[in-house]
């Protein structure tokens, strides 16, 4: 799309916004904040006000485009349907070909592009972080020292630890199926979080998908999703991992694509249309976007439910928006947590909103991503459950920091994990019996 | 703009946070839910009664006008501050202050949303029964501001049914009261009438006291699916001729049909001319029966089936079509006018005759939907403004609707309001010595005329 297209194409999609502000009843960042400019009617306003001259890309124009979770409720919730998602993007985007972006974003959105420096740089991070955070005494996490509001720590803010011995350094690049016969070959796409902060899911994926008869295959290549970047406006950046992801994953041979991040799977499967608009790569993107799954589809659909163990878990669910409104993945954890024998499941009030997470949203507005959370810790507290599951690590992480700051004892897990500890039940019991 | 001074003063008042005067802000408070939109010079944010007092006084003082908003939902220009000045955001002034199951009556602050009230009336065992479709978003102040109605407003009434009182900020800062707890009733005549639907051009609503009722014992909820809208406009008045009062009978064409399946795929008849929806409450015993003479006269008239809900799952699946209208406009055309031309009940077949009519006349998609039950249409008439020639048409669609809502003895404004997108017809359905007692009205309650204007009875453009 050149140009001209382009602003066709937004023009289009502004249009449709009738500004009934139906947005007011389920935009999380207005029930926290009260204030029509946060609205999603507001931001498609303010697109039709640059688009018709009538503002500048002021840095006041740029921070209402960034004051959004991009957690898709508006325009699931839209009647006329305005992605309200994308135009946010375009605006960031052009926002920062405008004003640039926050040194701070810079920095980081440079390390991305370069995968091993990212790499070396997140383990010397690993090595390094005692400098910065504080370790918790019970293990918990990490709080941090000194104060960098830049990268959006904040005093209180609880960080898990970050590993020095990231996924796909434990695991090699191919893992045999654990059956006499595989099934066929599964391709891992592990993303940031669960490599270099939750490797427990990581290993829970592969377990479960070797248990089940397929090959598991780790490209070493693949790097970040790139949605940091390009939902910060940073397309150059965001299309250059993109590509690179692409690269990665058609080298290696696959019947499916497996992912375990809401937002890694969103964009693999649908974003990076997108991002890749002008990019030779485009017809090898949407091959591969046909075979994404998210772990728990992949598992709804090819392993076998029938040799979960006994699990006596009391548990409620959170839908992470990139799952629920991402990739429409929402009923299938739902069905397999209910499938495990033993298992209390208890629907938690507004599963689907948003928790305040947002990526860089929690980094910039740290205290109102806490106010939006804290809705969701009182719905998951009020289910009187023992866990939260959910398939988001960066849900896990906004969500374990509210929760540890309010001294809750209920705790997070993957939705990978639960499943996961389901077949070790059944296997040790099974190991028992003979 | 205004002088720094100014903005100095607001914001000792309601603290700097709450004051809004960026480019940006002015640009996002210039609308509504309707197409037209006009900047203020600050947006303010009153969290209190006492604060809302300051503010208008230091209005006053610089002669500054104020505009109400609440939701900022209106579909008549409402709260779109014309003449610029300050727009008065009552949002923060949302708390639910009393709600007594024994006197069946709540009092809220304005910016409470109506949704709000209901659940916690329901809480009570008591039913708060105005519904509008914009419950979950607008606010009763704007609601009482609007006299909003909603389906079930054939048994219930509207929002005018339901204000006992209010107490309202006139532009010199004085606070009026108006009403009683108990049933409304004041000495002289009904002043609280006066404030609701006032549009905010008589004073600041900053608290109303509500009635509610008993929630019913059982409600039954149906479907009649037609192959001729017509068919469906005429069980409306068969039904209301009957004796039976439903609390609800809305009716929808093929076009809003056809919008809300594409949008909900739910299993809607696509190729029905129309549908009522319909629903009768009260005590068991009589509920039934009435349900059962419903679906007959729905027969009659030509229905090709009747669906009865059987489950309370299953009925809110038929209200979720009905829901769902408003926000499918937008898959059709990108802009609309959404009208709210009301006429006596039994005249709403030939209502709907003449904006079939109409809708051929000017090719422009018209949606016809809207509170039948209580002659309350909305017919909404939808357009591309970028597409000059279409919007033309549209507009003379719109004039044309007008104009047969007045013939047939009905009025302009069912629920949704004059403010000014309807203010050029104002005079039409008023008479010239309605219009002049408005007018004086406005004079005599704001006199330096500093409260929302250029609406209502003070349209500047050109009148009917
Ligand atoms: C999708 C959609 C569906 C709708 N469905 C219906 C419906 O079914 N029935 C219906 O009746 N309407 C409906 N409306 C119209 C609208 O929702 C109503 O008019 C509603 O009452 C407006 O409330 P609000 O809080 O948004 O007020 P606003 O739009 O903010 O303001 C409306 C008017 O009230 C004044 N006002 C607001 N607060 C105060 C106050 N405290 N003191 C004095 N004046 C005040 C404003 O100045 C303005 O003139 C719908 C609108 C939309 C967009």
């Amino acid at each position: 799309m050149n140009q001209t297209e382009r602003r066709r194409v937004i023009e289009q999609e502004v249009i449709k916004c009738s500004r009934c502000g139906t947005c007011r009843s389920i935009c999380p960042v207005f029930l926290a904040e009260n204030n029509e400019n946060t609205t999603a009617r507001s931001k498609n306003r303010m697109m039709e006000a640059v688009l018709e001259g009538d503002v500048e890309l002021t840095p006041g124009v740029q921070e209402r485009f960034e004051k959004c979770l991009l957690c898709k409720a508006c325009k699931a919730h839209c009647g006329s349907g305005v992605a309200t998602d994308k135009l946010i993007m375009e605006g960031r985007a052009a926002a920062v070909a405008h004003n640039g972006l926050s040194p701070a974003k810079k920095m980081a959105f440079t390390g991305l592009r370069y995968r091993k420096l990212f790499d070396l740089g997140l383990r010397t991070g690993a090595l390094f972080q005692n400098l910065i955070f504080k370790k918790l005494p019970d293990g918990r996490g990490c709080v941090p020292r000194i104060l960098l509001p830049g990268a959006g720590l904040n005093q209180r803010r609880i960080m898990p630890n970050m590993t020095t011995n990231p996924l796909r350094s434990r695991l090699p690049k191919f893992i045999k199926a654990k059956t006499p016969v595989s099934k066929g070959r599964v391709l891992f796409f592990t993303g940031c979080m669960l490599n270099y902060m939750y490797p427990e899911p990581g290993e829970a994926v592969v377990s479960i998908l070797t248990r089940n008869g397929w090959d598991v295959v780790i490209p070493e290549e693949q790097c970040c999703c790139g949605t940091p970047a390009f939902t910060s406006g940073d397309v150059e950046t965001g299309r250059f991992l993109a590509e690179q992801n692409i690269k990665a994953i058609s080298a290696e041979k696959h019947d499916h694509i497996v992912t375990a991040c809401a937002s890694c799977g969103a964009a693999l499967k649908h974003e990076y249309k997108h991002i890749l608009d002008n990019s030779s790569l485009l017809s090898t993107w949407q091959e591969i976007s046909t075979k994404v799954l998210d772990i728990s589809q992949f598992v709804l659909k090819y392993c076998d439910l029938s040799k979960l163990g006994k699990l006596p878990f009391k548990v409620t669910y959170h839908d992470p928006c990139h799952l629920v409104r991402g990739m429409n993945v929402s009923s299938e954890p739902r069905e397999i947590l209910k499938s495990i024998p033993g298992l209390k499941f208890v629907e938690m009030k507004d599963a689907n909103r948003c928790c305040g997470a947002g990526g860089s949203f929690s980094a910039v507005y740290y205290e109102l991503s806490r106010k939006i959370n804290d809705k969701k810790l009182d719905n998951v507290e009020d289910t009187g459950m023992d866990y939260l599951v959910t398939g988001c690590s960066s849900c896990r992480m906004h969500i374990t920091d509210g929760l540890t700051q309010r001294n809750s004892s209920v705790k997070v897990l993957h939705t990978a994990e639960v499943i996961n500890m389901a077949y070790d039940a059944a296997s040790r019991k099974e190991g028992k019996a003979c | 703009m205004l002088k720094p001074d100014v903005i100095k003063e607001l914001s000792a008042v309601v603290g700097a946070d709450h004051v809004m005067t960026a480019n940006e802000d002015m640009i996002i408070y210039s609308n509504d839910a309707t197409m037209f939109n006009a900047k203020p010079e600050a947006i303010v944010q009153p969290g209190s009664r006492d604060e809302v007092v300051e503010i208008v006084k230091i209005a006053d003082r610089h002669h500054l006008p104020v505009t109400c908003r609440g939701a900022g939902t209106c579909l008549s220009g409402g709260p779109i501050p014309l003449k610029g000045g300050i727009v008065l955001e009552m949002t923060r002034m949302n708390r639910i202050l009393k709600v007594d199951p024994v006197n069946k009556v709540a009092v809220v602050e304005p910016g409470v949303i109506a949704f709000a009230l209901t659940t916690a009336a329901n809480k009570v065992g008591l039913l708060y029964p105005p519904d509008p479709s914009s419950l979950k978003e607008s606010t009763l102040g704007g609601n009482v501001s609007e006299c909003a109605g909603g389906p079930k407003g054939v048994k219930y009434g509207i929002t005018r049914n339901f204000v006992l009182g209010v107490e309202a900020v006139l532009s010199d800062g004085s606070i009026v009261k108006t009403g009683n707890e108990v049933d409304g009733d004041m000495a002289g005549p009904d002043w609280t009438m006066l404030f609701t639907g006032s549009e905010g051009t008589l004073g600041v609503i900053i608290s109303i006291t509500l009635r509610l009722v008993p929630i019913p014992a059982v409600k039954k909820t149906m479907m009649a699916i037609y192959d001729r809208l017509e068919d469906a406009a005429k069980t409306v008045s068969v039904t209301m001729a009957s004796g039976i009062i439903p609390t609800t009978l809305e009716i929808m064409d093929n076009l809003s049909i056809v919008s809300v399946e594409n949008y909900l795929k739910i299993g809607l008849p696509v190729k029905a001319g129309g549908l009522l929806l319909i629903e009768v409450d009260g005590v068991e015993s009589t509920v039934e029966e009435d349900a059962k003479r419903v679906s007959e006269i729905c027969k009659k008239c030509g229905a090709s089936e009747v669906k009865m809900a059987k489950t309370p799952a299953e009925a809110e699946e038929l209200w979720l079509a009905r829901r769902s209208i408003n926000p499918a406009f937008g898959q059709v055309a990108p802009c609309k006018f959404a009208e709210d031309a009301t006429v006596p009940r039994s005249l709403v077949p030939v209502l709907v005759e003449k904006v079939l009519e109409i809708q051929k006349k000017y090719d422009v998609p018209i949606f016809i939907c809207g509170h039948a039950g209580d002659g309350n249409m909305h017919p909404t008439i939808m357009f591309d403004k970028r597409n000059k020639e279409q919007k033309e048409r549209a507009e003379k669609a719109l004039h044309e609707v007008h104009i047969v809502t007045l013939e047939l003895g009905g009025t302009l404004s069912g629920e949704h309001g004059i403010g000014f997108a309807k203010a050029p017809y104002l005079r039409a359905e008023t008479g010239l010595a309605g219009y002049k007692l408005g007018q004086e009205i406005k004079k005599a309650v704001d006199p330096t005329g500093i409260l929302n204007p250029g609406k209502m009875f003070f349209y500047e453009g050109e009148l009917h």
